[in-house]
């Protein structure tokens, strides 16, 4: 399917037809789970978050108009900042890492930053100006949806440190990205 | 920085909650959140993919159809309906005038004439939109709401399972006439909905809706 084949699906869905939300929904679960599953690390809750997602892509649908990014990478976010909102506010963090994944750990090997190349090439280049263990952190906090508090304690720096180093690291980026 | 640090996803829940009220409140904030989330997105691909259990579907369907029904039931006491049967009433008295003569022309076309009333939740545009097959034509009654500055309606019609098609950008007034041929005539009795849009001054660039819909709603047979 075309992102333009899924702008239109994202569009009909805004009008409330719901055969194209089916469409919609066949298209792109499986990216959106594995969005959830990665950052919830949690199946269960990760099922759940999955249905809230597309009950609020079936309400807000129409918010894309307004939105500069592609219609994949849309719902990919809305996708994310739920899962990250949930397992904000989830009290205690799953402790077993990746026991709930049952696929191999997805940070991008060779493979797929080749496949991603391309539009993606820039941020990578970018990310690669960085020192390693800060664009580490910057991958992290984006696919698994660390927080400071979690980035700081794995790093063994202070939270304060952990902050700091993460504005810089988003300043340079901007820096990278805009030249 | 909030902005960059909202998409990434690093704040505590207190930051992000005060974030998100930002994004629907502070268009400057919501533009600069979109741009980090262009800048970022790329890194999206290091999610794998995995298909969801059927029972997911079937949950989502189940809290769509149960949201719908709520909606209804919300709808006899919306504001939106008591507005929408105020204007009825005088579409009904005008009708009252009109049967005389829809009765005598009866013998010759079977008159087609139905109404909607064009609203969604969350605005307060409304429209009351007026069918009749015969004269093959499409009034419309701006019940309330303004366009925004540099913005048109346009008017839309969606038949099941199909992408919407323009029926034009509505003018400015309080009353509209549009002269409809005749597949779109035979369309429109077969149920087909109609939605209004918010779009770039002349409707929409690309052929299909590009705005957030500001009205819908289908015909009834009066």
């Amino acid at each position: 399917m075309t992102p333009q084949d899924i702008t239109k699906l994202i569009v009909r869905t805004s009008l409330k037809d719901r055969s194209a939300f089916d469409q919609l929904y066949r298209a792109t679960n499986a990216k959106l789970f594995g969005v959830c599953l990665r950052v919830l690390n949690d199946r269960a809750e990760a099922e759940e978050a999955l249905q809230e997602v597309f009950v609020k892509i079936w309400t807000k649908a129409d918010r894309f108009a307004i939105s500069d990014l592609s219609p994949i990478s849309w719902l990919v976010a809305v996708a994310r900042n739920h899962a990250i909102d949930r397992i904000r506010a989830r009290r205690k963090p799953t402790v077993d890492i990746d026991t709930a994944l049952d696929v191999a750990d997805p940070t991008p090997g060779p493979e797929q930053q080749a496949v991603s190349a391309g539009e993606g090439d820039r941020v990578y280049r970018c990310l690669d100006e960085l020192e390693e263990d800060r664009a580490a952190a910057v991958r992290g906090a984006y696919l698994k949806g660390e927080s400071y508090a979690e980035l700081a304690e794995r790093h063994g720096v202070p939270l304060n440190t952990m902050r700091t180093w993460l504005r810089r690291s988003l300043i340079k980026l901007r820096e990278c990205l805009e030249r | 920085m909030a902005a960059a640090e909202y998409v990434l996803g690093v704040q505590p829940l207190d930051e992000r909650q005060q974030a998100a009220r930002r994004v629907d409140t502070e268009p400057d904030f919501a533009r600069l959140v979109d741009v980090w989330e262009v800048r970022l997105a790329p890194l999206a691909a290091g999610y794998p993919e995995i298909e969801a259990p059927f029972a997911v579907k079937q949950a989502i369907d189940r809290r769509l159809s149960r949201n719908d029904r709520k909606r209804r039931a919300g709808f006899w006491s919306s504001l939106v309906l008591w507005r929408g049967l105020a204007g009825m009433a005088v579409l009904g008295f005008a009708l009252a005038l009109a049967v005389p003569y829809v009765l005598e022309n009866r013998s010759q076309t079977p008159p087609v004439r139905m109404v909607a009333s064009l609203a969604a939740p969350g605005t307060d545009v409304q429209y009351l939109a007026m069918f009749d097959a015969q004269k093959a034509e499409l009034g419309l009654s701006h019940v309330s709401g303004e366009r925004e500055a540099n913005r048109d309606f346009e008017l839309w019609m969606i038949e099941p399972n199909k992408a919407p098609v323009s029926m034009g950008v509505i003018p400015v007034g309080s009353t509209a006439h549009m002269t409809l041929d005749q597949p779109t005539l035979a369309k429109l009795a077969g149920g087909a909905v109609l939605a209004i849009t918010l779009e770039p001054p002349g409707g929409s660039p690309t052929g299909d809706p590009t705005g957030p819909v500001v009205a819908s709603g289908d015909l009834r047979q009066i």
